[in-house]
């Protein structure tokens, strides 16, 4: 049965997870600890189970074994529906690639989590908005997916996944498919917002520029995590 | 490269199968359809031919060469059961020689007759009395198929003495049995024969060309959704099977291998296609040979396909597949760095709306300023108002879907909404083809069912009152006016009085016949008229000149107790009433409330007089109905034509309509899943296309609700858009046509038309909604994670 409450300062949490994917294991024991305000990076080679662990801590996938806890309530009890609820309302996501609907201009793009949590057309595409001059993208507003670059389309995802202010922000290896000089451009722009706002990351990469941009790094290995800077797991 | 192209088909996994699946079937519902219309056509031909020995003496039937064959005592007339029209004729044989009618194997000798298979079911299962005591003799034998246009034709062949029918008015003598249908009878100026009988058979069959225009309009309207389909499957899982010829160029194939591996793979669903649409054809072969496209069921058998259709098709389906592949490839640059596809394709002009502006303004001047005098004038304007909008509706399909969904993803606050109206909006060409193929059929088919309702309504009116529709007239003598009276079954001639006797004993008869409660006998008075103008009587409709209108006498007691045909005036012993006993140059007036002209005529003198017509006022049962019939054409009056009432006479003139009206409903019905199928697959091909950003969606907590509103609405927009806007000018063009063409108020159709209208869209919605799975397969959280 469910084992001690986080305490209040812990906002989501990975309890000796186990997770399989048909014959292969993907997570074997795995555990993290994320405080609030905090930006971890997960970091690992291929295959290792770090992005497996993401999914488990944004409730994505449901472990087959352990517990996840976010703000001190079970996530993986939880229905499905009540989960897809915490990841519109709560949670942010920056994903590699491919996240934009093509069919939809930039500011539909950004506006997309807050239309799809009830708000109304207007305020929402005037939030949207507003993240354009900060993030470099003033005058690409009406542009479609297709007509941005990699780096462009990236940080219109960074500004869909922190439109709605979530408490925490789940990216997975968000400059993957982008140079050096645009993913450190990503990753500055990110790291200024969340720290503005006080926002919780997650971030997982492999690589240890981008991994340097957190306040903690754990690398999972096998399906296990170990630390390897700043707090214990 | 055609063995490896034929390994790729086959190993490309299981999307690659589901795509040549789909292929297949959107192929073999197109060939299977191609086949059913071109064996339909054929089958056209052979109905057509079986018709023809029915216009045997006709006036528009070329006479009979001199070839030393005695000649045959041929005389032809019509009967009907419950409306349905029976072929009957009666013959004589003058000698060995005399020619037979197809289907039997003698003519019949006097006492004897012949009857069709339907006919002879029918007598079987209705009393005698209603219906077999019609025909002397006994049957003698079944009319073989071959000589039948349907298998539920009613045709009837009696065997007469040469001296019986020589004294018949309306026999002819011939050598030989009509083998063609004539091109235009019942126009004066075609008759080719000065001797024949200006007869025409009830059933007539109908010139090859006009029966093959309609039929070349359904198919078209049917295959063209089935083709919009087709291109529609093609484009499932274009991108990975692009990007892996893009892979197959890195390694070094020419843009030709790679184009000859599409037609490869594009051959083999054309071919699993065509076993498919043969099969297809087959299974529907019974039940569409039981669709009377043309007034009258198939034979099976006769849904045939030539050796050259079967070839054509069997070569040219899978020839043109390859083709088409081969031209699509050139539509994409595929090199060995990937496919370079085109940016979003240029929004489709505002011009695109003129021609249907220009079709409904030529419309509207039609109905503002009137429609032309002349026929001709009226069908060169109709035509061209309809063809106009229709074309028109075609090339601003694309522009309106654009501006439609512009105008909704502008103001709408959903996300589904805004992502579906965005997709539309985006290239308006792709959305509105998947659904272009039921403007076609919608807009036809409604303005043919609403054209046909007001035309089958306006005859009733024009026929006679409801009061009166349930009056069997037997016209036993022709008036003037009667000759005029050209309609199927019925004869041209001389007027003839019919004799004086035994009047009193039938109508004895006729009275006991449960539910008929009146019978009237309409005396011959030579020299009687109603003044013309007497409620409208006697008023040429296009000359609008006055002629005094022949008239009979009946007696006033007979009258009362049929009030549906008017009254005497009050006293009078006997009134003048036309003489054709009512059956139809009344045009729509309600005789209840007419006061009839007294008549000087004397009661002893009345049954004196010759008879024109017996009206029997029954309730309109079928038992009633039948019986009175049968015992009318069985008195020794030289009946003129069938007896009939106003309910027959709609039901033969409104025969033809219904049957299209009928098939109306086959190409709604076919068409509308054909065009929920289409959307489908380019929802399913739009969902592999949108895979990831869908499946991001839903892991970032879009419900799945959501992304089914964006499918549903992606689809069901068009759709219901399409149908609405189609139906609609649909109904504004009959409502035109009927106040101009017809004179009439458009008549709106009855309930079937509504409810297939409706089954067909919820069959389509119920397609559309089969994707449904495959949003919750693709989208799933598997999908969208990093490998």
């Amino acid at each position: 049965m469910t084992a001690d409450r986080p305490s209040s300062e812990t906002i989501t949490e990975a309890r000796n997870l186990y997770l399989s994917f048909g014959e292969t294991p993907a997570l074997r024991g795995a555990s993290l600890t994320v405080q609030r305000g905090e930006s971890v990076a997960v970091m690992g080679p291929s295959g290792s189970g770090k992005s497996t662990l993401l999914h488990c801590l944004a409730g994505i996938l449901v472990p087959d074994e352990g517990e996840v806890w976010y703000d001190g309530q079970r996530l993986d009890t939880v229905s499905d529906d009540r989960r897809s609820a915490l990841r519109r309302d709560r949670f942010g996501f920056v994903f590699q690639y491919g996240q934009l609907v093509p069919e939809l201009t930039a500011e539909e793009n950004v506006a997309l989590p807050l239309l799809l949590s009830g708000t109304r057309r207007g305020p929402a595409m005037e939030a949207a908005r507003a993240w354009f001059p900060a993030l470099g993208l003033d005058g690409l507003e009406r542009r479609r997916s297709g007509e941005l670059s990699g780096g462009q389309a990236q940080r219109v995802a960074l500004a869909r996944g922190l439109v709605a202010d979530p408490e925490v922000l789940f990216a997975d290896e968000p400059t993957g498919s982008l140079d050096s000089v645009a993913g450190e451009l990503v990753m500055d722009l990110l790291t200024a917002a969340v720290r503005t706002r006080g926002t919780t990351v997650v971030l997982v990469t492999h690589d240890a520029r981008v991994a340097a941009y957190a306040d903690r790094e754990v690398i999972v290995r096998d399906g296990k995590v170990s630390t390897l800077t700043g707090a214990a797991p | 490269m055609i063995p490896l192209g034929l390994r790729l088909v086959v190993s490309g996994g299981r999307e690659a199968i589901t795509r040549l699946m789909i292929l297949t079937i959107a192929v073999g519902l197109g060939v299977g359809l191609l086949l059913t219309a071109v064996a339909a056509t054929n089958a056209v031909s052979t109905w057509n031919g079986r018709n023809a020995w029915f216009w045997t003496g006709s006036a528009w039937a070329p006479p009979s060469p001199a070839t030393g064959a005695a000649p045959l005592w041929w005389h032809p007339s019509g009967d009907t059961f419950h409306s349905q029209p029976i072929d009957r004729f009666d013959v004589a044989a003058t000698g060995a020689s005399s020619p037979v009618p197809p289907g039997i194997p003698r003519d019949p000798a006097p006492g004897q007759y012949y009857a069709s298979p339907a006919l002879v079911a029918l007598m079987r299962g209705t009393p005698a009395n209603q219906l077999a005591n019609r025909y002397p003799g006994h049957l003698a034998g079944v009319i073989d198929d071959a000589a039948l246009p349907s298998p539920n034709s009613l045709v009837l062949i009696v065997g007469r003495t040469p001296a019986q029918l020589a004294q018949s008015p309306d026999s002819i003598q011939v050598t030989s049995v009509s083998t063609t249908v004539p091109g235009d009878p019942g126009n004066p100026d075609r008759e080719v024969n000065p001797h024949g009988l200006t007869y025409m058979p009830p059933n007539a069959g109908a010139p090859a060309s006009a029966s093959d225009l309609i039929l070349s309009v359904v198919a078209l309207a049917i295959l063209a959704p089935v083709l919009i389909f087709i291109a529609t499957a093609t484009r499932l899982s274009a991108a990975r099977r692009e990007a892996r010829f893009a892979a197959m160029r890195l390694a070094g194939a020419t843009r030709a291998q790679v184009s000859l591996l599409a037609a490869t793979e594009s051959t083999v669903a054309g071919v699993a296609g065509v076993a498919a649409g043969f099969g297809i054809f087959f299974l529907l072969r019974t039940p569409v040979a039981g669709i009377p496209f043309i007034g009258a069921p198939f034979f099976p058998s006769e849904l045939s396909l030539s050796l050259l259709d079967v070839l054509v098709v069997a070569i040219g389906v899978p020839v043109a597949a390859a083709v088409a592949a081969r031209l699509a490839l050139h539509r994409v640059r595929i090199s060995p760095l990937g496919v370079a596809r085109r940016a979003t394709p240029k929004p489709p002009r505002a011009w695109r709306v003129v021609p249907l502006l220009a079709g409904l303004a030529e419309l509207g001047f039609w109905a503002v300023r009137g429609h032309p005098a002349s026929i001709s004038g009226q069908v060169q304007a109709f035509v061209s108002s309809f063809a106009l909008i229709l074309v028109g509706l075609f090339i601003a399909g694309p522009w309106l879907t654009m501006a439609a969904a512009r105008t909704l993803a502008r103001w709408t606050s959903r996300p589904s909404t805004l992502i579906a109206a965005r997709r539309l909006g985006d290239d308006p060409r792709a959305a509105f083809r998947a659904v272009s193929g039921l403007v076609l059929a919608l807009f036809i088919t409604t303005v043919a069912v609403v054209a046909i309702t007001t035309q089958n309504a306006k005859g009733l009116t024009q026929w006679g009152s409801a009061a009166e529709a349930n009056v069997l007239t037997d016209q036993v003598s022709a008036s003037e006016q009667v000759a005029q009276n050209n309609g199927p079954g019925a004869n041209g001639g001389t007027a003839v009085p019919g004799p004086a006797a035994p009047a009193g004993p039938l109508t004895a008869q006729l009275s006991r016949i449960p539910g008929v409660y009146g019978v009237l006998v309409v005396r011959a008075d030579p020299g009687l008229t109603i003044p013309g103008r007497f409620h409208d009587l006697g008023v040429n409709g296009i000359t609008g000149q006055v002629s005094p209108v022949p008239a009979g006498v009946v007696s006033c007691a007979q009258l009362a107790t049929l009030p549906a045909l008017g009254r005497c005036p009050a006293g009078a012993m006997a009134a003048a009433v036309p003489a054709d006993g009512f059956n139809g140059p009344l045009s729509g007036i309600d005789a209840t409330t007419l006061t009839w002209p007294a008549a000087n005529v004397p009661a002893a003198r009345l049954a004196t007089l010759g008879v024109d017509a017996i009206d029997v006022g029954t309730n309109g049962s079928t038992p009633a109905v039948e019986e009175a019939r049968t015992l009318l054409e069985s008195a020794p009056y030289p009946g003129r034509s069938t007896p009939s009432t106003i309910s027959d006479i709609v039901a033969q003139d409104n025969s033809t309509d219904n049957d299209y009206q009928q098939l109306a409903n086959v190409v709604i019905l076919v068409s509308l899943p054909i065009a929920g199928c289409t959307l489908a697959a380019g929802i399913a091909a739009g969902l592999a296309d949108r895979k990831r950003p869908f499946s991001l969606l839903r892991l970032t907590g879009a419900r799945l609700a959501t992304l089914r509103r964006v499918v549903a609405l992606e689809g069901a927009v068009p759709l219901l858009s399409v149908a609405a806007v189609a139906i609609g000018t649909g109904f504004g063009a009959a409502a035109l046509y009927a106040s101009e063409a017809e004179q009439h108020p458009m008549v709106a159709p009855g309930a079937p038309y509504y409810l297939l209208t409706a089954g067909g869209i919820i069959v389509s919605l119920g397609v559309i909604a089969a994707t449904f799975p495959l949003l919750q397969r693709i989208t799933g959280p598997e999908a969208a994670r990093n490998e």
